[in-house]
């Protein structure tokens, strides 16, 4: 029995009509892939052109070697700034790349194996048996920290940064109060040298202090009444002299420089080497690279564990089949075949952490005022994205010009890292 | 017979000193890999700690924390008067990340679908590394954006409807962040789908499109939705577009033309402000932040069990 032929030639419309629909379809979504698609270019340019617009005019030698200044802005620069994050990510680096790796190799090629426990056995008889039952029992121990350790990472990825940053102040900047309750504006806790405390006195001579060694740390100001020891700016040790008010002055330049008036009073003042180390670590630019470094370590280890993944196990087993043990076959094969692969992780991740602000924020603050670079290990910083911050949210259009300005700076300096991670991407595997 | 050089030059074999030497670097590496789990636990003892004492103090009730409609935790001039209520912030996070969300996630899915069912080895290499250069670019950068052109740009074509600082655009410049991300995220699970499903579809004679919508996007589906929760978290817990962008006053309304703070923007608030440490408004922050991480952690957590327990492999 066949169909009408009627009713054959209607179905044959209907489906021709249906296929071409179908492929209308088809076509219009290529359509729109390729629009949203080329949107992302669209908005890539817009961005790099306006900012490049806005911040052309204040692109100049002032902005990169003068500092913030809040009276001239137009001569206000980025190059405390830029040394700041220098000194920031060098830290950083420090930090998490060692600890990051290090964790990596443990991950990928130190997986729980049956724990060797011979020797313990020789030491404790307790059967083949139960031997046999606390492997098993180990075994499945270590497996499942591994496992645990590998799910906190991933989800150490996706915790804010800001959140890392408010740890990063209880732990490096306070240390959980653990040296005492900090009080604004007082150097709590325990020093370690590369700092000498002074009492700061003014001499009679114009414009000269004396410094008097402090003894007891608790006092906070001194009165001079009687002579003492004291060190002259330039590191000489003298006796002071005291000039009573109403009696002539000393005339030679020399006696002025460490006489002071009786009763002078003095504010303490700390010279510190470029060492000085104290614990609680304060609001330090160490402090600051060690909550970035904590930041970033989720991605080094995943993206060293990818580089580890991808070396050939068959590399692995010839040199296992040599007689290796797993560390040195991870420290001859393992290491050197994957190191492109970290390397490029490393360098990315480093640039995150260029770009990285709300971490810093919290430990350092927003104060951006500062016109050199770190002079100590406990010296704070100010970094670029925090400079673009704050001159972002400002409404004067000048600092708008200047954020833009910097923007294209720090933009730059991630480009010229990125190539730099490209570059040696393609150096290292060819090799 | 002679040995190959490797041999001779190298020792490859296992001594007793390589055998201890192995144990004292496996001690090391288990130390480092201790510290990631030391990390996350300061991180709660930090807020369990800290938000204690926030929660602890008379002037903030729990249940006003969690219901309470008005937060002026910086604007109240007296500690009696401020009012500690989440609501208003979580409500700031929220129209942010729907905003955010609305443009990364069609845009990032479509885009990851052109990328890997469609695109040409040219187009590839123009679109792999815009995308590329998106993700790099600083989050501060991208909220300069949204103050210079998107808000202007928002301005001029609502006629002056929305506010300076607004969720809306706030909302567009996280999704341009987030957009790279849930694009390479769903690509890799696009990839990973086998040529033999689409191979299959077109011999039953589907056209692109219904192959990409009906046979590869459901194969991949645990991938993408896992990539959606990520980008979800990330840009709940995005900080400097909001802080930036988004406005300073803590609103509890559903328009996204208003201003609204963030839970991150006003933990930026907090540390600029002149409050010192230990009163009342200062523990808020580790309050605020608490439910942050809450939330973040969650979301990675459910985006994993999603990948684990809906992935289908195939051979």
């Amino acid at each position: 029995m066949s169909i009408p032929i009627a009713l054959e030639r209607d179905d044959s419309v209907a489906e021709a009509a249906k296929a071409r629909r179908r492929k209308q379809l088809s076509g219009w979504f290529y359509l729109l892939c390729v629009a949203i698609a080329m949107l992302s270019v669209v908005v890539l340019v817009v961005l790099l052109v306006s900012i490049s617009v806005q911040g052309s005019s204040s692109l100049s030698g002032d902005l990169l070697t003068n500092s913030h200044s809040e009276l001239q802005p137009e001569q206000a620069g980025m190059w405390s700034a830029i040394l700041g994050t220098l000194f920031i990510c060098g830290v950083c680096a420090l930090a998490a790349l060692p600890l990051g790796i290090g964790t990596a190799v443990f991950l990928e090629e130190f997986k729980p194996q049956r724990p060797e426990l011979r020797w313990l056995r020789r030491v404790i008889p307790l059967g083949e048996r139960n031997w046999e039952h606390i492997c098993t029992l180990l075994y499945k121990g270590t497996r499942w920290m591994h496992g645990f350790v590998q799910l906190n990472i991933s989800n150490l990825a996706g915790v804010p940064s800001i959140v890392y940053g408010l740890l990063g102040l209880s732990l490096f900047v306070y240390m959980f109060n653990a040296f005492g309750q900090i009080t604004v504006n007082e150097s709590a806790g325990w020093e370690w040298g590369g700092v000498q405390h002074y009492y700061q006195v003014l001499s009679l001579e114009r414009g000269q202090v004396v410094l008097i060694p402090q003894g007891e740390r608790t006092e906070t100001t001194l009165t001079v009444d009687e002579p003492m020891m004291a060190l002259l700016p330039s590191g000489e040790e003298v006796e002071l002299a005291l000039w009573t008010p109403g009696t002539p002055k000393p005339k030679s330049k020399e006696l002025r420089q460490r006489t002071v008036r009786a009763g002078a009073k003095g504010g303490r003042y700390s010279r510190k080497d470029w060492y000085y180390f104290r614990l609680p670590f304060g609001r330090s630019f160490l402090a600051a690279g060690l909550t970035l470094a904590l930041v970033i370590l989720p991605v080094v280890i995943i993206a060293s564990q990818e580089a580890l993944r991808s070396v050939p196990p068959s590399m692995r087993e010839a040199s296992l089949g040599l007689g290796a043990t797993t560390w040195q076959t991870t420290r001859n094969v393992c290491l050197p075949a994957a190191i492109p692969g970290i390397m490029t992780g490393a360098i990315l991740s480093m640039g995150r952490a260029i770009g990285e602000a709300a971490p810093i924020l919290v430990i350092l603050g927003a104060a951006i005022a500062k016109n050199s670079g770190p002079k100590h290990l406990m010296d704070d910083a100010v970094t670029m994205p925090v400079l673009i911050y704050n001159w972002a949210g400002r409404q004067q259009e000048v600092y708008q010009e200047l954020a833009a300005a910097a923007i294209i700076v720090l933009l730059v300096t991630l480009l010229l890292i990125n190539s730099l991670a490209i570059y040696l991407r393609h150096r290292l595997s060819q090799n | 017979m002679s040995q190959p050089a490797a041999l001779t030059n190298r020792r490859f074999k296992s001594t007793d000193r390589a055998v201890l030497a192995e144990r004292a670097v496996v001690s090391v590496l288990a130390s480092c890999a201790l510290a990631t789990v030391l990390i996350t636990a300061g991180i709660i003892l930090m807020l369990v700690t800290q938000s204690w004492h926030f929660f602890e103090s008379e002037y903030v009730s729990p249940g006003e924390f969690f219901s309470g409609t008005q937060w002026t935790a910086l604007q109240a001039k007296e500690i009696e008067d401020a009012r500690f209520g989440i609501w208003p912030l979580l409500s700031g996070t929220l129209r942010v990340t729907v905003i955010a969300m609305l443009i990364a996630l069609p845009l990032g899915l479509v885009t990851a679908i052109y990328l890997s069912e469609f695109a040409s080895k040219r187009v590839r290499s123009i679109l792999k590394p815009t995308l590329e250069i998106i993700a790099g670019i600083p989050t501060v950068v991208l909220g300069y954006f949204a103050i210079l052109v998107i808000s202007p740009g928002l301005q001029f074509f609502s006629g002056g409807a929305f506010d300076t600082f607004n969720a809306t655009s706030a909302g567009i410049a996280v999704g341009i962040l987030c957009l790279p991300m849930v694009c390479s995220l769903s690509e890799d699970a696009l990839q990973a789908v086998p040529r033999s499903l689409r191979e299959g579809a077109y011999g039953l004679g589907c056209t692109p499109f219904e192959t990409a919508v009906k046979v590869v996007v459901p194969a991949a589906l645990s991938g993408i939705i896992s990539a959606f929760l990520l980008a979800f978290s990330r840009a709940i817990g995005e900080t400097m577009v909001v802080a930036l962008a988004a406005g300073t006053r803590a609103t509890a309304t559903l328009d996204p033309r208003d201003q609204s703070q963030t839970m991150t923007g006003f933990i930026v608030e907090m540390i600029k402000s002149e409050n010192e440490f230990g009163t009342v408004q200062y523990y808020s922050l580790y309050g605020v932040a608490m439910t942050l991480f809450v939330i973040t952690f969650g979301m990675t957590v459910v985006g994993q069990i999603v990948r684990r327990r809906y992935r289908e492999s195939y051979q």
